[in-house]
């Protein structure tokens, strides 16, 4: 026979709530909770391991960039040190370039200036040794040849001259001073005056002065007018006509 | 065992209330698993121990068999099918202690059970529906169906309780007739018998209260993340 003992179906009502409370309080919920805490625990830590890996991604964008424009940095100065060492380069060649052209043109004009000092000497010794020349070839002439062969160019000179300066000539006060290569003997005196004479139409009575530079020939000079007629003159002229070019090409 | 299993003999009287021995057997029941789960888990950390691991596979397991049975997040009915299984489990298990009868071998107990379940479904029902719409679905497809959806109620827990009762009963009933019967050795079989029968009945008796829950908050599958959830 079954019968149900209502006390114990209390009593045991009773006992089950409280081991459900109690199994609840002392075992269910603190695993689940320390289960909880460690899902929530590697989720942080996951978390925090994104964080760090995105930290070390802006870290290691942050140290490529900085390298980049360390690299542009380094590429700009690098060009600018290129450019400027071209700028300095090019104008240390200018500045050579005009010393050297400096130089050269004051070489060039100490080499003109020496050349022609050189021509002047050259022409000088030239003229020099032309008369010395012209001296010992008349020495071989007879000495009246020094003076009698010029009486006919010293007409001739004086008559090229202007007709106001013969005029000049031939006035009282005019002062003629007649150079001859040596002393004159009397009938190339007599011959000198008789062609000044007929060039002037007057008589003349100039004053003869001896000046053995003039080789040969016959020279009369005044305030106004001088007559060149001698080796001496011609010699002159001539080196003064014949350029250095025509000596080099003879 | 000389008496009738269906009897509940009374061991002392505490006043006018009479003192059965299920209810003292649960009592020890109740003092023994409170003690050894405050033991168990009085230091629990993040990094677990052997026991902790065992703990928390223990209730994770649960968890996902909440979770496939009914559908839904287990943490509101984690507490109620844990006990209920945790406590059949030993009860079943303490008669393996001499002299120690069962309490789930008395009707009273399973009584008590399966009246918990009940009135469980009922609850958690009418909080997730609501009273109209648990009261609802009595009469569900047809009001016509409401006197048998009436009966199923008390019929399927009559069946929880006698499901357990017979099991455990019987085993106890057996095991007393061996003992009587033969010598010390013998029923050593039978008792490893009442070892799975008993943690079998504790699993079928939770998965039918999680199946009756289920069917009374009508739950509905749930997303994929809380379904497969692993710890």
């Amino acid at each position: 026979m079954m019968a149900l003992d209502w006390w114990t179906l209390g009593l045991q009502t009773l006992n089950v709530l409280v081991l459900l409370w109690l199994l609840s309080r002392f075992l269910l919920q603190p695993i689940a909770a320390i289960i909880a805490a460690r899902q929530q625990s590697a989720s942080h830590l996951l978390d925090d391991a994104a964080t760090a890996k995105d930290e070390a991604q802006q870290i290691r964008e942050a140290a490529e960039q900085a390298r980049a424009e360390a690299n542009r940095q380094r590429t700009a100065a690098l060009q600018k040190a290129e450019r400027d060492a071209d700028l300095a380069r090019r104008r240390r060649l200018q500045e050579a370039d005009a010393e050297i052209e400096r130089r050269r043109q004051q070489a060039q004009e100490a080499l003109n200036t020496e050349q022609q000092m050189l021509q002047t000497a050259i022409e000088a010794r030239a003229g020099h040794l032309a008369l010395a020349i012209a001296d010992r070839l008349m020495q071989r002439l007879p000495d009246s040849a020094r003076v009698e062969g010029f009486i006919d160019g010293l007409v001739e000179g004086l008559e090229s001259l202007p007709a106001e300066t013969r005029r000049s000539l031939a006035q009282a006060d005019a002062v003629l001073r007649l150079k001859a290569p040596r002393p004159l003997t009397g009938t190339e005196h007599s011959s000198c005056m008789a062609a000044l004479r007929r060039a002037i139409k007057i008589p003349l009575e100039p004053q003869v002065i001896v000046d053995p530079t003039l080789i040969a020939g016959l020279e009369l000079e005044t305030e106004h007018a001088m007559v060149r007629n001698s080796l001496r003159a011609d010699l002159a002229r001539l080196q003064t006509e014949i350029s250095p070019h025509d000596i080099e090409q003879s | 065992m000389t008496e009738s299993p269906l009897l509940t003999p009374v061991l002392f009287h505490a006043g006018p209330i009479p003192i059965s021995g299920a209810v003292v057997v649960t009592w020890l029941l109740i003092a023994v698993m409170t003690a050894t789960s405050w033991a168990l888990t009085r230091h629990l950390s993040l990094r677990p121990g052997k026991a902790q691991c065992i703990l928390e596979l223990f209730v994770e397991t649960l968890d996902n068999q909440i979770r496939d049975t009914m559908q839904v997040p287990p943490e509101p009915y984690r507490a109620l099918i844990g006990t209920l299984f945790l406590y059949i489990l030993a009860a079943n298990w303490s008669s393996l202690i001499p002299g120690i009868e069962p309490p789930t071998a008395h009707l009273e107990t399973d009584i008590v059970l399966a009246m918990i379940v009940l009135l469980a479904s009922i609850g958690y029902g009418m909080a997730t529906r609501g009273i109209g719409g648990y009261l609802r679905t009595f009469a569900e497809p047809s009001w016509v169906m409401i006197p048998l959806n009436l009966v199923e109620q008390l019929t399927r827990t009559f069946s929880l309780i006698v499901r357990l009762f017979g099991n455990v009963m019987s085993g106890v009933f057996v095991l007393g007739i061996t003992l009587s019967l033969a010598g010390l050795l013998v029923p050593i079989p039978f008792m490893a018998l009442d070892l799975l029968t008993g943690a079998i009945q504790a699993y079928i008796f939770s998965v039918l209260a999680m199946v009756f829950l289920g069917a009374a908050i009508e739950a509905h599958p749930l997303p994929e993340p809380l379904k497969h959830k692993e710890p």
